[in-house]
């Protein structure tokens, strides 16, 4: 089933404006979801080349977010919503926002792309790899529950994120017996150090909008509750 | 957790689960036919005091009518039959025994187009008082003051009293009309589409007038204008071909409602 459910107004023209919003949050989703991506791909490979058209391409990024935002503003004067289409409006300015956010972070692993590694070092960035593809999967799964509006593939995302936190903690203490090691090597270390924070930060925004698709559909805002209240929220009980 | 409290200073009530003395009216297993056709089936609630209850719904739901049965207006359509019971402190305002005029003395009532009398306006709001044999004109200035003030409208006629109604604007004779409801101080207060005749300013300062007047009178308004449901009411009540479908807080009505049949009337989707 749709839930987005957009459809079905009486005014084909507000039908259309909220497709539209909807529409363009999926196309920045899937522009931000490209830019964590190919820094993560810059990082690895050492790509400079790739790095820099991550730096370039996050203007992009902030020009759609203020572009949805006056979509939005326009959507409130002139229509009103209430309801799911108020819930719906609410959810993407919310979802918006994290997503340039997710942007920015991608533009930071992208500068820490561009500081060149020696063979010592290299093998840091093998664990801050497997952090990046943890948390690019999340960005994946919240940007599919978010097209299909899934409350329970939106849960899923949210719990992933424990996964992402602890990878993020055995990281930076694997970091901190580096430098103690070879106290050199700190400056480099903590580029290491950034970017895994810059990823588990993604990851908690992707966490952040996991949390908008459930007020959307649930109309509960599950921000800052147990874990016990929000599967419940997830689950209609 | 901490919780901000963003509510108005009204506690929040739960409509569906009143005590007793939080209720102005209840309404028990209303129907109501007009000949052969029923125009309400089964209606159920209490409309809680010194709130601002509105009613909602599409052309026909029976939102007027119901209205109307509060002040027993529907006495005068010919072909119209009630059962079930309305109580206003505890009686029936349907018992053989009333009196409808003292009913409607405590039920006071304004309708969509401003009906002021051709008289002045002073006249108009002691019109009421006039009839019930109150003539002192010390206690009739006080009452035009008062209830003008009420109104929100002394300050524009109080060099003017002597003037016809008929030479105040739409907004203002609407007000007008809200002074002579309230003169006679009524319990409760029914809005029939108060502003629908009114231009955008002139319907903001009555929902503005209505928000003070809640403090005073139970106000129950019927309005098409759903974002005017949202803005002035407390809790809101959304009719559908004669049933009550939802009745809860206007905060929750709006945002969450949880009938399908709302949230397709209030996002103006067709069913």
């Amino acid at each position: 089933m749709d839930k987005f459910n957009v459809g079905k107004h009486i005014s084909g023209r507000f039908n259309e404006e909220l497709g539209s919003v909807r529409n363009q949050v999926l196309t920045m989703g899937g522009l931000v979801e490209k830019q964590l991506s190919d820094a993560l791909t810059a990082i690895q490979n050492n790509d400079t080349e790739l790095a820099d058209r991550v730096l370039d391409n996050d203007g992009k990024i902030n020009a759609m977010e203020m572009q949805i935002d006056a979509a939005c503003g326009q959507i409130i004067a002139k229509r009103q919503p209430t309801a799911s289409d108020l819930r719906l409006v609410l959810a993407v300015i919310k979802t918006i926002s994290d997503l340039e956010r997710i942007g920015d972070e991608a533009e930071r692993l992208a500068h820490v792309a561009k500081a060149s590694f020696d063979k010592n070092q290299e093998d840091l960035l093998v664990s801050l790899e497997n952090l990046g593809q943890q948390v690019l999967s999340m960005l994946r799964n919240v940007l599919d529950a978010f097209a299909r509006m899934d409350e329970e593939a939106a849960y899923s995302v949210h719990q992933m994120d424990a996964n992402a936190d602890r990878q993020y903690e055995a990281l930076t203490r694997q970091l901190m017996t580096y430098m103690m090691e070879d106290p050199r090597s700190i400056p480099k270390i903590m580029d290491v150090m950034w970017s895994a924070r810059s990823l588990e930060r993604i990851g908690d925004r992707c966490q952040n909008i996991s949390e908008y698709i459930i007020y959307f559909v649930r109309g509960k805002d599950v921000r800052h509750i147990s874990p016990e209240m929000m599967e419940n929220t997830v689950r209609g009980r | 957790m901490i919780t901000v409290n963003t509510e108005n200073k009204l506690d929040k009530i739960d409509v569906n689960a009143l005590s007793e003395e939080q209720i102005a009216l209840s309404i028990r297993d209303l129907d109501l036919y007009y000949g052969e056709t029923q125009a309400l089936d089964g209606i159920t609630m209490d409309i809680p005091k010194g709130r601002v209850t509105a009613f909602i719904g599409p052309s026909g739901c029976g939102k007027s009518t119901l209205l109307r049965c509060i002040n027993r207006m529907n006495d005068l359509v010919e072909t119209c039959r009630v059962d079930g019971e309305i109580l206003l402190h505890g009686d029936n305002i349907y018992d053989r025994s009333v009196d409808v005029a003292a009913l409607r003395r405590k039920v006071g009532m304004v309708f969509q187009r401003p009906n002021p009398f051709p008289k002045s306006i002073y006249e108009n709001v002691v019109y009421g008082l006039r009839l019930m044999g109150v003539n002192d004109r010390r206690t009739l200035d006080e009452v035009v003051e008062r209830s003008l003030k009420g109104a929100a409208l002394w300050n524009e006629v109080k060099d003017r009293l002597k003037e016809s109604a008929f030479s105040l604007s739409g907004g203002q004779q609407q007000r007008l009309v809200i002074a002579r409801a309230i003169a006679i101080e009524p319990e409760v207060l029914l809005l029939d589409e108060p502003t629908s005749a009114l231009d955008p300013l002139s319907t903001l300062t009555i929902e503005e007038l209505i928000t003070e007047l809640k403090s005073q009178f139970t106000v129950v308004i019927v309005t098409h204008n759903m974002q005017q449901a949202a803005r002035v009411s407390d809790q809101t009540a959304f009719l559908y071909m004669g049933k009550l479908i939802e009745y809860t807080d206007t905060n929750s009505l709006f945002t969450t409602p949880s009938m399908k049949q709302t949230e397709d009337y209030i996002t103006g989707r067709y069913g």
